[in-house]
C-alpha cells in the first residue's frame, strides 16, 4: 500500500500530523533513538561514570575520583591480563579467519563438483557455534581432561605418544583456550567468506583460467583481493566478539591454573563479582571498549574506498 | 450391580482428576499455591528446592512446598532459581537489594551473609525464632547469623563439611597426619592410581578444602577487625607451612599435577567411579552420591576419616551451608519468609537432601541422622570453623585460589606467590 493510500484510509487529525512531519525524519526515528538510548548509551554513560568514582557493590556511599583509574591501570596483574588476552584474540582471529575461509573454500569446491558431503561439512561447522560457550567449555573441559581417562590424552596412549598437560601447564592452557575458541568461533568465519565468496563474479576465474593462471595463483590474486572486505569486516567482528568471551574460559580454566588464562573480560568479571570493585571494573570496561574501537578503526582503515570497488 | 461398578468408576475417575486438577493448581514450575492467592512471596532459591535435578529430592521439596503452602493458603510463593554460578548469583542479588528490587525471601550462602549485613539489606528474623531454637544451633552457626547488635539477619539451616574419602581396599588404614597421607597417596600410585585428589583450580572449594590445614595450625585469615592478616607475622609461617604440605604432595607425585585442573567435587566422584583414585578430600554430602554412584560391592570398599593434621591431634574442617533471609519491609513477607525457613527447611529439608542440620537436637529427631556415617558426620562438626564472616573474604579466597594455581603448577615459588596474594588482598581491602 503507498504512503498516498495510508493518507487517504487515515482519519482526518492523523492525515494532519503526516503532513506536517511529512519532510521531517527526527520524529520518524525518535522511538530508535529512544529505545537505543535506554537500551545501549545509557548502560556505556554510566559505566564512564562510574569509573570516575570509588563506587563498590557493598560500599553505601560513592564519591568521584580519579583514583580507582590510577589504581586499575597501574595494577601489577594488568599486563599479564593483557598479554594473556593478545594472545587469544589474536590467535583467535588469524585461526578463525584461516579455517573459515578454508572450510568455506572446500564447501564451494565441493558444490560445484557435486560432491556428496559438503552440507554435512557445512552443518556441522554450524554446530559448534550454535553451542552455548559454557557447553563448549564444559565438551573441551571433558577432552582435555587430564584423568586417566581424559578423552584427547587416551588417545594419545593408545598411539603410543606421551601425554599433554593440556590444562595444568601454565604454559600449554593459553593454547588449549585458543583451541577451543577456535573450534567455536570457525563456523561464523565460513559464514561470511561463503556468502563473500558466492558474491564473486565467476568471469574473473574464467579470464584467470585463460590467462593460464594455476589454482594457487588464482586464489591468491582473485580471490583474496575480492575478498578483502570481507575479510575485514569479519576480523572486526570476531575481534569485538573474542575480546568479550569469557564464559568458555571461566568454564574451561576458570583463568587458571593462577592466572595463565585469565583475559581481560575474565579479570572484569571477577573485579567486579569476586572483588566486589565496581568502579575498577568499569575503567577496564572502558579499557575494553577503546581496545575493541581501536582494533576496529585499523582494521577499516584498511577497508577498500568506494572508488576502489 | 454393573451400574453401580460404572459409576463408582466414573465418580473414582472424577475425584481423581479434580484432584489432580486441584494438585496442579497449587503447584506448578514457578508458582507454589493459588493463582488468584491474595498475598504474593518471591523466593529465589538454589537446587535446595524442587528445582533439584535429582526428580526424588525435587519431588521430596514439592510435598513440602505444598504442605506449607497448605497452611497459608490466602499466599502464593513466586519461585525464582539461582543457576550454579553461585558467586555471580549472590553478588547480583546484593546489588540488587542495595536498589531496592531483592526478592523477598531468598537463599543466601552463609560464607557470603557479611556482604549482606554490611549493606544493611537483610530484615530482622530475631521476632520468628525462639530461644530455645537459637540455643539448639552450634556457636559458629549462631555467631554467624547475628550481627553485631545481636539481631539474627537470616536462618542457617544446613551445614556441611570435608572429610578425606579413601578406597579400604588399597588404603586400609585412615591417614591422620600430613606425613601418613603423603605416604598413604604414594603408596596407592605403586597400584596404578593417581595419589589424593583435592581441589586446586579456579573456584572456591579450592581455597576452603585447603583452609582446614592452615586452621589445623592455628592460622588466622584476619584479624577481629575484619583486616586480612594471613601473610604476616606467625600466620605467614603456618600459612607457608600448609602451603608447602600441598606444593610437597604435588612436587613428590602424591598428587597428580592436574588437581590443578579439578574445580568441581564431581570430578573426585568420577575418579573413584572409575577406579582411578584411592583418596580425595570431598564433603560430607559425597558419601550419599558415592552410593548411588558406584556398585554396591565397590561401594563397601569407600569409607572416610578427618582430614589429617600437621600432627594427629591437630585437626580443624571446613563447615559451610545455607541461609534463608529475607529482603522484605513488609512485616507479613518477613515472617511467611521466616516461616519458610522454618516449616520447609529447618529440619524436614536437611532429612530430605540429608544434610546436616545446625541445630544439635535435629539429628535426634530425623532418623536419617542415626546411621554410622551421619553421626560421624556430625561428631566431626566439633572441629568444623566456618570463612570468616568479612566483607574481604571472597577476595581473599580468589587470591589463594591463583596462589594456588601458581604455586602448584610451579609457576611461583610459594612465599613469592604468598606474597603477592596478601599485597592483593590488602589493595582490596582498603577499597572497601
Amino acid at each position: 500500500m503507498s504512503p498516498i493510500a495510508i493518507e487517504a484510509d487515515s482519519p482526518p487529525q492523523s492525515r494532519t500530523f503526516m503532513r506536517r512531519f511529512a519532510g521531517a525524519p527526527l520524529p520518524w526515528i525518535m522511538p530508535v533513538i529512544v529505545v537505543i538510548g535506554i537500551f545501549y548509551l545509557y548502560p556505556v554513560i554510566d559505566v564512564f561514570r562510574l569509573s570516575f568514582t570509588n563506587a563498590t557493590l557493598i560500599g553505601e556511599n560513592q564519591q568521584y575520583t580519579f583514583g580507582s583509574i590510577t589504581n586499575a591501570l597501574s595494577s601489577p596483574q594488568l599486563p599479564d591480563i593483557l598479554w594473556a588476552t593478545l594472545i587469544f584474540v589474536g590467535g583467535s582471529v588469524i585461526g578463525q579467519q584461516i579455517l573459515g575461509l578454508a572450510v568455506a573454500v572446500t564447501v564451494i569446491r565441493g558444490e560445484k563438483r557435486g560432491l556428496f558431503g559438503t552440507t554435512i561439512l557445512r552443518t556441522t561447522a554450524l554446530v559448534a557455534w550454535v553451542v552455548p560457550g559454557i557447553a563448549g567449555g564444559i565438551i573441551w573441559q571433558m577432552l582435555f581432561s587430564e584423568a586417566p581417562y581424559g578423552a584427547l590424552n587416551s588417545i594419545l596412549r593408545l598411539m603410543h605418544m606421551p601425554t599433554v598437560a593440556w590444562l595444568s601447564d601454565p604454559a600449554m592452557a593459553p593454547w588449549s583456550t585458543l583451541i577451543s575458541n577456535i573450534w567455536r568461533g570457525t563456523a561464523f568465519s565460513m559464514v561470511v567468506m561463503y556468502a563473500a565468496l558466492k558474491s564473486i563474479d565467476p568471469s574473473l576465474y574464467e579470464a584467470a583460467e585463460v590467462d593460464g593462471a594455476t589454482a594457487s595463483q588464482q586464489f591468491f590474486f582473485v580471490t583474496l583481493p575480492q575478498l578483502r572486505a570481507a575479510i575485514l569486516v569479519n576480523m572486526i567482528l570476531i575481534t569485538i566478539q573474542t575480546v568479550n568471551t569469557f564464559d568458555a574460559i571461566i568454564t574451561l580454566t576458570g583463568g587458571g591454573p593462577g592466572r595463565a588464562t585469565e583475559v581481560i573480560s575474565l579479570y572484569v568479571f571477577n573485579i567486579v563479582f569476586r572483588n566486589y570493585d565496581l568502579s575498577g571494573g568499569s575503567v577496564l570496561s572502558v579499557l575494553m571498549l577503546i581496545i575493541s574501537l581501536g582494533l576496529a578503526f585499523v582494521y577499516a582503515s584498511f577497508l577498500p574506498k568506494e572508488e576502489e570497488q | 450391580m454393573k451400574s453401580a461398578t460404572v459409576s463408582a468408576l466414573a465418580l473414582s475417575t472424577v475425584l481423581f482428576s479434580a484432584s489432580a486438577v486441584f494438585a496442579q493448581e497449587l503447584a506448578t514450575k514457578d508458582r507454589i499455591g493459588l493463582a488468584d492467592a491474595a498475598k504474593t512471596l518471591v523466593v529465589r532459591l538454589t537446587n535446595d528446592s524442587p528445582n533439584n535435578s535429582d526428580p526424588a529430592i525435587a519431588e521430596g521439596y514439592q510435598k513440602l512446598f505444598v504442605e506449607f503452602i497448605k497452611k497459608h493458603p490466602d499466599w502464593k510463593l513466586q519461585m525464582q532459581f539461582m543457576s550454579s554460578d553461585i558467586g555471580t548469583e549472590q553478588a547480583k542479588m546484593l546489588e540488587q537489594a542495595k536498589a531496592g528490587n531483592a526478592p523477598d525471601c531468598a537463599a543466601v550462602d552463609s560464607f557470603v551473609l557479611s556482604q549482606f549485613m554490611v549493606n544493611h539489606v537483610l530484615a530482622d528474623f530475631t521476632p520468628y525464632f525462639s530461644k530455645e531454637e537459637v540455643a539448639d544451633l552450634f556457636p559458629f552457626i549462631r555467631d554467624g547469623i547475628t550481627d553485631k547488635d545481636k539481631t539474627i539477619r537470616a536462618w542457617w539451616w544446613d551445614t556441611d563439611l570435608r572429610v578425606l574419602y579413601r578406597n579400604k581396599s588399597v588404603v586400609s588404614d585412615a591417614p591422620k597426619t600430613w606425613d601418613d597421607l603423603k605416604k598413604a597417596a604414594l603408596a596407592s600410585t605403586k597400584e596404578g592410581m593417581e595419589g589424593v585428589l583435592f581441589n586446586g583450580g579456579r573456584w572456591e572449594g579450592t581455597t576452603f578444602d585447603w583452609l582446614a590445614n592452615y586452621w589445623a595450625l592455628g592460622g588466622k585469615l584476619v584479624d577481629d577487625s575484619g583486616k586480612p592478616v594471613f601473610g604476616e607475622g606467625e600466620n605467614k609461617e603456618k600459612f607457608l607451612k600448609a602451603l608447602n604440605y600441598f606444593k610437597d604432595l604435588v612436587d613428590s607425585g602424591a598428587a597428580p599435577k592436574r588437581v590443578t585442573t579439578i574445580a568441581n567435587y564431581d570430578d573426585m566422584n568420577a575418579a573413584a567411579a572409575a577406579a582411578t583414585t584411592a583418596l580425595f578430600i570431598g564433603g560430607n554430602w559425597q558419601y550419599a552420591q558415592l552410593k548411588t554412584t558406584l556398585d554396591p560391592d565397590e561401594f563397601k570398599n569407600w569409607t572416610f576419616s578427618p582430614i589429617p593434621g600437621p600432627t594427629a591431634d591437630q585437626k580443624s574442617t571446613g563447615t559451610g551451608g545455607w541461609t534463608v533471609a529475607s529482603f522484605s519491609k513488609d512485616k507479613e513477607k518477613i515472617e511467611m519468609c521466616a516461616n519458610l525457613a522454618r516449616d520447609v527447611y529447618m529440619g524436614p529439608a536437611n532429612a530430605l537432601q540429608q544434610q546436616l542440620p545446625t541445630r544439635k537436637s535435629l539429628f535426634d529427631k530425623y532418623e536419617v541422622f542415626s546411621t554410622e556415617a551421619n553421626k560421624t558426620f556430625a561428631n566431626a562438626l566439633v572441629d568444623g570453623q566456618a570463612r570468616p564472616g568479612v566483607p574481604i573474604y571472597p577476595e581473599i579466597s580468589n587470591q589463594i585460589q591463583i596462589m594456588m594455581g601458581d604455586v602448584l603448577s610451579g609457576t611461583k615459588k610459594p612465599e613469592e606467590a604468598l606474597d603477592a596474594a596478601f599485597s592483593a588482598a590488602m589493595e582490596a581491602y582498603k577499597r572497601l
